[in-house]
């Protein structure tokens, strides 16, 4: 024997077989653990509608500040390479949507996020409402969002806070969405895409109908996105989309970083998904922005001078008592809230306010106002020292008002 | 994209689907296990197990890198379990010999490579465990370093060092064996 340099093929050569006995009994073990969980399993939804997007939410920030941001990727179809699937079939069938049920789940994280969306006839967004797990809430925990009507409510489970702002940054999202839905707007940015050499699509279809059209859209590098891939499960029947996993290239490898499911497409949504009233306890502190003037306006004043502005007649609500006054330019939280924090002393008078500086943490945004404040605990009287946060209010940008603690 | 397509027609409950994947991996995950294990029995009690945990957790299953390393790294796991559970090995009497592939063609050289693959399986029993591990891993089941490195707990260095000195070792045991 030589010495054994090509030692690395020939541990390659070394394998073995099961016997043919070894085969069909585990094969047959196999089959019938199988066949024993499919009698157990719930009969599968057959109904299940499917669209072809990517959405991703981030989070809402605290206080009543919503912050959504939809990304999208639309993995298109190769008409050329499909001698039997045709992605006009599958345009077709999505081109009615009124209900729309989404789970979208996260490498590494089992509770997915989910969203569920209602369409009027226009096909304009008329309800949305999304659940965020613990681990999609950012620093909020897990929440509830629910849209309608330019109103958006968020129920901060962790801190028990039930606020309603305007919001038309949510639709305005939603409606990008769903323009980037649109099949046929999607077939174009395909063909476009195609025709520029920067998608590339590989379609299995098996023979057995009841299997479902496997296409694979990977991102060459001359597209915006490469290394992103998505894989897409049509079913044969509806020529809908059941699903898209979405894999990263890293270190050489597609790694796998999350999926989205489709449920439940023009199954309606009982309206109750979309009513979270019923859903809040009765010790949750209700805000509702909507129905109160909260913080100042502008008018005149520069960003800075608005600022000042609401932090002194914050303070001077406070001396008068006027808690009401002061809950409204405090995000409008409820003024037995306000008297609760300030119930273990009594602000006297303003000694100082000083110029505003930018809001230190990045992402907030306003300003923190230092001030000085004297106050009376127990007889005793003091001067604190605080830093309010003052921007505008979530919404009503011509509006602006105390955010966060103190 | 198979792999792919196999989950999701198994998840869906294809019985089809389940005897391809088995088929396809079967004899891969056997070679992985004999290989590590020296022992034809445990091999296929592991491939069984292997199988069949997948299959119990399918509905739960996602496909995260690709089917056939995590069924190896799978593979690699149980022969763990079942080596710290026996420390003593059994011999490999019961190898199955006679179902060793090789790819050689000549009729001579068949007979040439056979035996050099006796003498490789013998060698590579007397490797220890964690070189043997790193060298069956990263040449049957094309596992990179660093899920190796996972597996074994270690760092990735540490890894190339086992499989280097086991690919060492192998050589010399061969060579040693050639000038008996």
């Amino acid at each position: 024997m030589k010495p054994a340099e090509n030692i690395k093929n020939l541990i390659k050569n070394l394998q073995y077989k099961t016997t043919r006995e070894t085969h069909n009994r585990i094969l047959n073990n196999l089959q019938k653990t199988l066949a024993e969980s499919q009698k157990t399993k719930p009969a599968t939804q057959t109904n299940i509608w499917r669209i072809i997007m990517k959405s991703k939410i981030t989070k809402l920030a605290a206080a009543a500040v919503i912050i959504v941001a939809v990304g999208l990727t639309l993995f298109l179809l190769d008409l050329s390479t499909t001698p039997a699937y045709a992605i006009e079939q599958t345009i077709k069938a999505h081109h009615s949507v009124r209900y729309l049920h989404i789970k979208d789940f996260k490498a590494g994280e089992n509770e997915p996020k989910q969203f569920w969306v209602e369409f009027d006839n226009d096909g304009q967004v008329k309800n949305i409402r999304l659940d965020f797990p613990k681990w999609a809430g950012g620093g909020d925990g897990a929440k509830v969002v629910v849209w309608k009507e330019n109103k958006a409510q968020i129920w901060f489970k962790k801190k028990k806070s039930f606020v309603t702002v305007w919001d038309k940054t949510v639709a305005a999202q939603f409606l990008k969405m769903i323009e980037e839905l649109d099949p046929k707007r999607a077939v174009e940015r395909l063909y476009e895409r195609e025709k520029q050499g920067k998608v590339k699509i590989e379609i299995d279809e098996p023979s057995d109908k009841t299997e479902p059209i496997v296409v694979t859209a990977t991102y060459l590098p001359e597209s915006s996105t490469p290394g992103k891939q998505g894989v897409l499960f049509v079913n044969q029947a509806t020529k809908l989309v059941t699903a898209i996993e979405f894999y990263q290239l890293k270190d050489g490898e597609y790694k796998y970083s999350g999926r989205m499911e489709f449920y439940d497409y023009n199954k309606p949504i009982d309206a109750r998904m979309f009513v979270l009233d019923s859903e809040i306890p009765p010790d949750a502190m209700r805000v509702d922005q909507t129905t109160q003037d909260v913080g100042l306006l502008q008018e005149q004043l520069g960003d800075k001078e608005i600022a000042i502005e609401v932090v002194r007649q914050f303070f001077q609500a406070l001396i008068a008592k006027d808690y009401a006054k002061a809950g409204r330019l405090f995000g409008g939280i409820p003024a037995s809230k306000i008297q609760e924090i300030f119930a273990e002393f009594d602000v006297v008078r303003i000694i100082s306010i000083s110029e505003p500086i930018p809001y230190p943490i990045p992402g907030v945004g306003g300003f923190k106002v230092p001030c000085k404040i004297e106050i009376e605990r127990d007889g005793v009287k003091s001067v604190e020292p605080y830093g309010l946060a003052v921007r505008p209010v979530y919404g009503q940008p011509e509006r602006w008002n105390i955010h966060g603690g103190i | 994209m198979e792999d792919k397509l196999l989950v999701y027609r198994l998840k869906a409950g294809s019985e089809d689907a389940l005897k391809r994947i088995y088929e396809k991996y079967e004899n891969y995950l056997f070679t992985i296990a004999v290989n590590l294990l020296h022992d034809n029995a445990a091999a296929e009690d592991i491939i069984q197990d292997v199988f069949m945990k997948f299959l119990k957790a399918i509905d739960n299953f996602k496909l995260r890198k690709n089917l056939k390393s995590y069924l190896a790294t799978c593979t690699a796991n149980k022969a763990r379990d079942l080596l710290r559970k026996q420390k003593n090995q059994n011999s490999n009497e019961n190898l199955h010999e006679k179902d060793m592939a090789s790819n050689s063609k000549n009729p001579i050289q068949l007979i040439m490579q056979t035996e050099m693959l006796k003498k490789l399986a013998h060698a590579l029993r007397n490797l220890p465990y964690e070189q043997r591990e790193a060298v069956i891993l990263r040449q049957q089941a094309d596992m990179k370093f660093k899920a190796i490195a996972v597996l074994q707990n270690v760092s990735i260095k540490t890894a190339q060092s086992r499989y280097r000195y086991g690919l060492d070792k192998l050589r010399s045991l061969l060579n040693s064996e050639v000038q008996k």
